[in-house]
């Protein structure tokens, strides 16, 4: 059989055990960029795995699960510190690639631009990743490890997206330059969450997309705006500080030089888009 | 959609592709020169001989009505449609997932043909434009308010840019123009007909809704 769609993880894991299969998850990357009739042999489609389905919450935090659609994560109702991820699902390419793009695709699929890393890494997330071996967990950050390059294993499958508990806290934002408002690739973007309490800055995460070989946290920002009151967010972000963390490239969507000018700047709207309204409102 | 900061340019080297198999007839001997080593060197997807695959069985409901076929497990949903049902109101744009001309309503949603494979369709409800219209001929409100506000000019992009709209609708994503425009952002009119286009939405959603 050259096309497999199975119903449940048992199944998928032993096709995907046997080897020589590309690995389907909605198709939208992979069409794309393999005409269809070149595609590499057998064909894995894991959408309709039962255990990679469902946005949902619990007490340990939120599970996406690796087939789940962006339009479902888009829509499912999550709390404030998921703002940023679902605005970013609503620009992974249009409403027909949100219908059948799925989260673990876009990560598999490790593009340097993929809208979804920058929030989900402000939001601490972490990869499953199962094989008939058993089951590990990452860091999303030490899952992606290059352009179009990851740790997963030839046997194994992204099941699910964990977010702690603890990483649901605060708000999020996201913020996209593209050379035009939709349908776009983009030219850089950038992430925030933002625990505020009396006034100032409890924690801040905050992540830049499509400016370095891979989506990345920007550690010594954040720390720099602990404690920070909020009138004085926008300033406190180091825009210099911020380029530094940066390794943007030149490219057919912009320059190094202008992405390590815009860089910082789509930080600071993330990150005043998080505080609470009104002192800090744009 | 997202592509790789600068690691590919995603048009090019698919219209290459396609002007070489027009020119050429069959690209395999083109393509056959390029080994897997080099290939996994430059990035680009290791090329196979089209047509090795054997073909599998497959059922796909559309428009209400089941088709049996036989086909290449790799052939996508939008050359199923065209070329084994001959439903050509379903048009092949770029090919790519970027222009919209090829958007087809699966099990209600807006998806793409040229990015679905024939196979994942099966077992789902697929809707072209040629099953819009009632059965006396009747068309569907949106149909009709592409005609009554001139939504079109060549016509290319009109039967994706009109299953879109009804997604966009039923979406509950036409509630006002910003919206529309927002949300019909997939779906490329290169004859730029998009006030029209907006019209006809906002008022195909009244005669949907009401």
């Amino acid at each position: 059989m050259s096309y497999e769609r199975p119903a449940d993880l048992a199944r998928a894991l032993a096709l995907r055990a046997e080897g020589g299969r590309v690995v389907l998850a909605g198709g939208t990357d992979l069409l794309a960029a393999t005409r269809a009739r070149e595609l590499r042999g057998p064909v894995l489609d894991v959408t309709g795995v039962a255990e990679m389905q469902g946005v949902t919450l619990s007490a340990e935090g939120l599970r996406l699960g690796g087939a789940a659609s962006w339009t479902a994560v888009a829509r499912a109702p999550l709390p404030p510190a998921c703002a940023g991820l679902q605005a970013a699902a609503r620009v992974v390419g249009s409403t027909q690639i949100q219908n059948r793009g799925t989260v673990a695709g876009n990560l598999v699929n490790a593009s340097p631009a993929a809208d979804s890393v920058p929030p989900l890494l402000t939001l601490d997330a972490e990869v499953e990743l199962v094989s008939l071996r058993g089951t590990r967990r990452l860091a999303l950050g030490a899952f992606l490890l290059g352009p179009r390059r990851t740790a997963l294993a030839a046997d194994e499958l992204l099941v699910a997206v964990h977010v702690p508990a603890a990483a649901l806290a605060g708000q999020g934002a996201f913020e996209k330059l593209g050379a035009r408002a939709h349908l776009v690739i983009s030219i850089g973007m950038a992430a925030a969450r933002l625990v505020v309490a009396g006034g100032r800055v409890v924690s801040a995460a905050l992540a830049v997309g499509a400016c370095s070989p891979v989506a990345q946290r920007l550690g010594a920002v954040e720390a720099a705006l602990v404690g920070r009151p909020l009138a004085e967010l926008g300033e406190a972000l180091d825009p210099a500080a911020a380029a530094a963390a940066l390794s943007p490239i030149d490219d057919v969507r912009a320059d190094a030089g202008y992405r390590r000018a815009v860089a910082p700047e789509l930080l600071r709207r993330a990150l005043l888009a998080c505080a609470p309204a009104p002192e800090t409102a744009l | 959609m997202n592509d790789g900061t600068g690691s590919r340019e995603p048009t090019s080297p698919g219209r290459r592709r396609f002007l070489i198999s027009t020119a050429l007839s069959g690209a395999a001997p083109m393509m056959g020169r390029i080994g897997p080593a080099e290939a996994a060197e430059t990035g680009a997807p290791p090329a196979v001989t089209p047509g090795a695959m054997p073909t599998m069985a497959i059922s796909l409901t559309v428009n209400g009505r089941t088709h049996r076929l036989d086909l290449d497990p790799r052939k996508t949903l939008l050359d199923g449609l065209r070329e084994e049902i001959g439903l050509t109101g379903v048009k092949k744009g770029c090919d790519h997932g970027q222009c919209g001309a090829c958007t087809v309503l699966i099990d209600g949603r807006r998806e793409l043909s040229c990015l679905t494979l024939a196979a994942a369709a099966e077992g789902r409800e697929v809707v072209t434009v040629e099953g819009l219209a009632a059965a006396d001929g009747t068309l569907h409100p949106m149909q009709q308010a592409f005609i009554d506000h001139d939504a079109l000019q060549c016509g290319y992009c009109t039967p994706g840019q009109i299953l879109s709209a009804i997604g966009c609708v039923q979406e509950g994503h036409a509630e006002t123009a910003d919206d529309i425009r927002e949300y019909m952002s997939g779906n490329i009119c290169r004859c730029a007909a998009y006030p029209n286009i907006v019209a006809a939405v906002a008022d195909a959603r009244a005669r949907m809704e009401g």
